[in-house]
């Protein structure tokens, strides 16, 4: 889904998605197609059919998944007991190697945009 | 039988029955309310936090101002045991009212005091950020509003936030800023911007205030206010970025001012890595789709829980304090049957 929603992908089959995948590691065909059919099972993806195969298109953006998907992400959530309010709370010890690896999808995501 | 059984049992009475039963069916809203398939944690903001502070301040400004009503009007005397020898007022509603708005009045500096303390800064440092702030400021119109209500401070514990109750200020450390770019700085202010603008600060502390004041208001509805915290730094987030801010360099200003310093962190308690994981993400969302705009969003909060709060307070004025006059008699019968 990251690529697809990266990319803006409004509509693409499976091969689409591939060439955008090779690039970055050897990856199979099938193995694309066993992911986009299980994100279709899931309810990520609608298809229409386009000939002998079909062409997949996101239901929902980014945004809309990561609402849909916060109650679950927020479960078990602690928070400070500050009444001011602050950019961020700093995390604990345990949690910077997790800040650490989101700010290198930020960096990462960046480049692609090329800012 | 003494005067003060019913002050001393009523306003006991009131903390540790009427809170936490109103704060159990407020757990109950929320929890439908953050299910809800419509919104989710994320939104619905105005009518939670108004269900999360009015869970503490509804039953207790009823049963103030129905005590202060009695008080003053002398109804009392027809449902106190006691004898006022012929006096047309009994004073123990009155005490009443006051044991309660003493326990909130303890409650407040209870909340005040948990908070962190920032003390502005003069020193070269302090100076120089003040002046990139300064340029900061006359050039972007995303900051607008801010001229004048920004503070630098040297305190190392702090990265940058809005203190204030009623005139909110941004506090920004001169260790923080100076890891960041101009581009994350401004993104940040801009976040901190939205804080002041819809009075934050004095939302979190009355938040504070009505969990600090009902017994079992941590233990019930602590995870809910959280979710509610989180979804309200998520709007902020939003906001920002439809006013202009960069989503990608505000994601890194508040991936740094995460950034654990090793002798802060028992002070200022740890934050939670899963909400601030949701944010970077809605706002790498945002980098690549422009967010939709919701700008009723909490708005409305602050004016609606005013509202009720008032209307708790002339209700027994208007509708009568039969309910007070139960508590009354109770606890007078209570304390009698238990003192023989």
């Amino acid at each position: 889904m990251d690529v697809i929603w990266s990319r803006g992908l409004e509509s693409f089959t499976v091969s689409e998605v591939l060439a955008v995948l090779e690039k970055r590691r050897d990856i199979a065909y099938t193995t694309v197609m066993t992911t986009v059919a299980r994100l279709f099972d899931k309810g990520l993806l609608e298809r229409e059919r386009d000939g002998k195969r079909y062409r997949y298109s996101p239901k929902c953006t980014r945004e809309q998944f990561l609402e849909s998907t916060a109650r679950e992400v927020l479960d078990g959530a602690v928070g400070g007991h500050q009444v001011l309010a602050m950019l961020a709370e700093k995390v604990s010890e345990a949690s910077a190697l997790e800040l650490d690896e989101l700010e290198a999808l930020i960096q990462k995501r960046r480049e692609e945009l090329g800012e | 039988m003494t005067e003060a059984a019913f002050p001393l049992l009523g306003a006991a009475f009131v903390v540790s029955i009427v809170l936490p039963a109103s704060a159990l069916l407020a757990k109950a809203a929320l929890t439908l309310l953050e299910r809800s398939e419509l919104g989710g944690p994320l939104s619905g903001l105005t009518l939670r936090y108004v269900v999360l502070t009015a869970s503490s301040a509804t039953p207790l400004a009823w049963f103030f101002s129905a005590g202060l009503h009695q008080a003053e009007s002398g109804q009392s005397a027809l449902a106190c045991l006691l004898d006022h020898d012929q006096a047309a007022r009994c004073f123990e509603p009155g005490f009443f009212a006051l044991m309660l708005a003493g326990g909130v009045g303890a409650a407040w500096l209870s909340a005040v005091r948990g908070s962190q303390r920032v003390r502005a800064s003069s020193s070269p440092a302090a100076l120089e950020l003040a002046e990139r702030l300064q340029g900061l400021l006359a050039g972007r119109a995303v900051l607008e509003g801010l001229r004048g209500r920004i503070v630098v401070t040297e305190d190392e514990s702090f990265s940058i936030g809005t203190y204030g109750t009623l005139r909110p200020r941004v506090f920004v450390s001169t260790t923080f800023a100076s890891s960041l770019t101009d581009a994350m700085l401004s993104s940040a202010l801009a976040h901190e911007r939205e804080h002041v603008r819809a009075f934050d600060t004095l939302r979190y502390l009355l938040l504070e205030l009505s969990l600090a004041v009902n017994p079992f208001g941590r233990f019930l509805l602590e995870r809910h206010a959280t979710l509610w915290k989180a979804a309200r730094e998520a709007h902020c987030d939003r906001e920002a970025v439809l006013r202009g801010a960069a989503p990608l360099p505000l994601a890194q200003a508040i991936l740094r001012a995460a950034r654990p310093l090793s002798r802060c962190c028992a002070a200022l308690g740890a934050g939670d890595a899963a909400i601030l994981k949701l944010r970077v993400n809605l706002l790498l969302a945002f980098a690549e789709r422009a967010p939709h705009r919701r700008p009723s969003e909490g708005r409305s909060a602050i004016p609606l829980a005013l509202t009720l709060l008032v209307l708790s307070l002339l209700m027994p004025h208007r509708t009568g304090t039969e309910a007070l006059d139960v508590l009354h008699t109770g606890a007078e019968h209570a304390f009698t049957y238990f003192w023989r």
